[in-house]
């Protein structure tokens, strides 16, 4: 990373604490843990080189068929 | 990258995703947001809601409006809501399709477009599945998977810059501004609200990087 580049992300962190994702917003990383699912981010990685169909994505789905 | 858990992984030991800090509630920020638009909020999500404190920041006023409206109604009334705004009878009060948005017809060019930038990414819908992937909640889903890296290849900021541009930034804002001014809707308005001030987020932060 040169300098324009550190600069610009300096930029970028600095936008978005003030924005508000900041500390003052962490409690809603503790409800991705405790409300959501503990695996809300997980991930599997493609397999025979096709589709990944990725754990939250597989179930954001699951839940959805039931439309 | 470091890898992340599997679905079979014990997610308390596997390694955790080495996107940290302002990045990671990026993340957070979606899939709140996508669980929300997916299906009603559980008793258990909604205490969880209830209990978030806001900030002065554009953001923590959004998410302190959001706690204010989990603390005044209940599971059984934002479930009415959510099926009277989604659902309703053959059609909700709003139709979170990027499709109906940006051409003013569901399953049209739009989607298509979408699903060919996803199947670059390697990312599919699971089987069984009659959602189109345009819906608001896959998109965010998706945008969150590839913040941690979740689809593999560990595509960075200029891949997420590339789908938010093409698939959600261009309609996005408007799907929240709807929802936070629906007929039908109370504690969704606050949703629409939290969506419109992050999404806002988002586009001014994609210039900054």
């Amino acid at each position: 990373m040169d300098d324009n580049e550190t600069k610009r992300g300096l930029g970028r962190r600095e936008f978005l604490r003030r924005a508000g994702l900041g500390a003052g917003a962490a409690g809603v990383a503790t409800i991705a843990a405790a409300a959501i699912g503990p695996d809300a981010i997980a991930a599997e990685r493609p397999k025979d080189g096709g589709y990944a169909e990725t754990e939250h994505v597989k179930r954001y789905y699951a839940t959805l068929a039931r439309f | 990258m470091a890898a992340l858990a599997s679905r079979e992984g014990d997610w308390s030991t596997a390694p955790v995703s080495p996107v940290v800090g302002e990045e990671r509630l990026r993340a957070e920020f979606y899939l709140l947001l996508a669980h929300l638009l997916a299906r009603p909020p559980s008793a258990e999500l909604l205490a969880h809601l209830a209990s978030l404190d806001g900030d002065a920041s554009p953001l923590g006023t959004a998410l302190g409006g959001l706690a204010q409206a989990a603390r005044a109604t209940t599971p059984e009334a934002v479930s009415t809501e959510f099926d009277v705004l989604f659902i309703g009878l053959g059609e909700g009060e709003l139709l979170p399709y990027g499709s109906h948005y940006l051409s003013g017809f569901l399953h049209d060019k739009p989607l298509a477009l979408l699903r060919g930038d996803l199947a670059r990414l390697e990312v599919a819908s699971a089987e069984n599945n009659p959602e189109p992937e345009d819906h608001v909640a896959a998109l965010c889903e998706v945008m969150a998977g590839l913040i941690v890296g979740a689809f593999g290849g560990g595509p960075g900021l200029d891949e997420q810059r590339a789908m938010f541009s093409a698939h959600l930034g261009s309609w996005m804002q408007h799907f929240f501004a709807d929802l936070e001014t629906a007929r039908s809707a109370d504690f969704y308005k606050r949703v629409g609200a939290l969506g419109r001030v992050f999404i806002a987020i988002e586009a001014e932060a994609f210039t900054l990087a």
